[in-house]
């Protein structure tokens, strides 16, 4: 009798806990699926493993923890970057979780939960003789054209080029990280953009060969991206991302791809200013 | 006034009889239905997420503009190079010298072996292989100041265009009649005069139809170059929707463009079709 009064009382605690935490959508339950969808360019966020071919990196394992909390299987597909927003539009993907930038410009159709402080961040070959990046100012610069970097460097370029009198940077395209690379060995460009968390990575697999100039030269944050009109996916990713922060599992991520300085203290909402 | 025929003895008089119409059931059904899923599917266009002010806008940016020229250039230019080595490999490939033979073999081997965008990707990453190109003691430069996405990309599409042509030409060359090439000896003309002024002119009346087939692939196949950084029309465009996100609406101003190019391309190619056919039978479609 005691026994059975102490599980109903029990019971009883549990629903109370249960109904102050956000649900998984329906559909998502139903299922027992989460569909998310990553461009695989961008180590060490997350890149096809060169031994394995198996899909991992930093965004792999936030998303296989939230999965195993949330209780659901991961189904991954593949897109180039550009389509990553697309695919969130017509619900090829639940949410975003591909190292993407938090922008402004990006918020007319989707919400973003910060979990990363980036920001992009110029690199040279290690011979080259640029020592700042007031250095690069009318040399050719290049980046992901399908990222928000080339605007960002043409901001830089006015701020800090221009203003100076100093003659503009000149922007080049590359298709994605590994391009844009290319293009600087070939000597194609002079200088190269990625965002800060991807260089150490870079720079452990090609030892000696790249040198990192200045300090990220805009700040901001990477986020989960979710759409405008799915509040309820979002508490509960939002929900369970706290808890791994608070619980450690998050840096714990972060520190095995050498990322702890880009941890954040708790996830945010639309924070970033750019 | 003709008499009217007389009939045959023991023959009913037949020929004031009306036919009956035949009822097509089967056709009329199949037109309305026809009908009736594209009238759904322009409905759905119209009433889709399709913002139409953004397709009107972007039709005549400059930036597209640009792009569709940029593209066209490249698709002519890629062609040409692509006619003018066809036509050296089919005669290499025809002639009697073994060396020539092979190797002529063996360019279309190379170059028909491989996806376009491999061997475009290659082009355009050279410099990974070879620092400086030049001629000894003559010139040399940055391999990367040579190729330039554009360079790259002419190189990429004409080289892999002639291993194609190649074989279009060759096609053309044995389709003229072996008394041609006989008669042409008869008068004393040597190999090379008689493929000029004998055989090439009547090869060309067939390989037209091909030819404008693969131009219009390479009209096409010049997007390919988006990826190696050649600002043709569909990268132009994918630059805009990076920008705004705005995917369809530029995914279909680039692809009106396509359309109507290949629109014009089309009677072009009569044209010369009966240019070429002058002289032999005139043969209509």
């Amino acid at each position: 009798m005691t026994r059975l009064s102490f599980s109903v009382g029990v019971a009883a605690l549990f629903v109370i806990a249960t109904a102050q935490a956000a649900e998984l959508p329906e559909s998502i339950k139903q299922a027992g699926t989460l569909r998310l969808t990553v461009n695989s360019t961008y180590a060490p966020m997350e890149y096809r493993d060169p031994t394995t071919n198996q899909l991992v990196g930093l965004d792999i394992d936030l998303a296989n923890e939230l999965a195993k909390r949330l209780g659901v299987k991961i189904v991954w597909s593949e897109t180039p970057f550009a389509e990553l927003i697309p695919s969130l539009q017509t619900k090829r993907a639940d949410f975003i979780i591909s190292g993407i930038s938090d922008r402004g410009s990006r918020r007319e159709t989707a919400d973003f939960i910060d979990y990363l402080a980036t920001g992009p961040q110029f690199f040279v070959l290690t011979e080259n003789a640029a020592k700042s990046p007031i250095d690069l100012c009318g040399k050719k610069v290049g980046t992901t054209r399908s990222t928000s970097f080339p605007v960002e460097i043409e901001k830089w370029s006015k701020q800090n080029c221009e203003a100076n009198g100093k003659p503009a940077v000149q922007y080049v395209p590359g298709e994605n990280s590994i391009d844009v690379r290319n293009q600087l060995k070939q000597g194609r460009i002079d200088a190269a953009v990625q965002g800060s968390e991807t260089l150490p990575y870079a720079q452990g697999q090609e030892a000696g060969k790249y040198r990192i100039l200045g300090e990220p030269f805009s700040t901001g944050y990477q986020g989960i991206m979710f759409r405008k009109d799915d509040a309820a996916l979002r508490e509960v990713v939002t929900e369970h991302l706290a808890a791994m922060m608070a619980d450690g599992s998050y840096k714990a991520i972060l520190d095995k791809y050498g990322l702890g300085a880009n941890a954040v203290a708790q996830p945010m909402m639309n924070a970033s200013t750019q | 006034m003709r008499a009217a025929p007389t009939l045959a003895e023991g023959f009913p008089d037949i020929s004031e009889i009306t036919v009956a119409r035949q009822a097509h059931w089967g056709r009329w059904l199949a037109a309305a239905a026809i009908l009736v899923v594209l009238a759904a599917i322009g409905r759905a266009f119209v009433n889709g997420q399709i913002e139409w002010t953004y397709v009107s806008r972007f039709l005549t940016a400059k930036v597209i503009l640009e792009g569709i020229t940029n593209t066209m250039v490249m698709a002519v230019l890629a062609m040409a190079l692509g006619i003018v080595l066809g036509v050296v490999v089919a005669i290499m490939r025809l002639s009697s010298n073994p060396v020539l033979t092979s190797v002529a073999a063996g360019y279309t081997w190379l170059f028909r072996g491989t996806p376009l965008i491999l061997q475009l990707l290659l082009w355009f990453n050279l410099a990974l292989v070879f620092p400086t190109i030049g001629i000894p003691g003559l010139w040399s430069a940055r391999a990367v100041d040579v190729m330039t996405p554009f360079l790259s990309a002419l190189l990429g599409l004409g080289i892999n265009q002639g291993a194609y042509t190649s074989e279009v030409m060759r096609a053309g060359m044995l389709s003229v009649d072996v008394g041609q090439y006989e008669a042409a000896q008869a008068i004393g003309m040597g190999r090379l005069r008689a493929l000029r002024r004998i055989i090439l002119p009547q090869a060309m009346r067939v390989v037209i139809p091909p030819l404008g087939n693969e131009f219009i692939g390479m009209v096409k196949a010049t997007s390919l170059a988006s990826v190696i950084q050649y600002p043709e029309v569909l990268h132009n465009a994918e630059n805009i929707y990076y920008a705004n996100s705005r995917v369809i609406e530029l995914l279909i101003v680039a692809g009106s463009w396509y359309l109507l190019v290949v629109s014009i391309l089309t009677p072009l190619q009569m044209l010369l079709e009966r240019r070429f056919a002058r002289g032999a039978l005139q043969i209509t479609r």
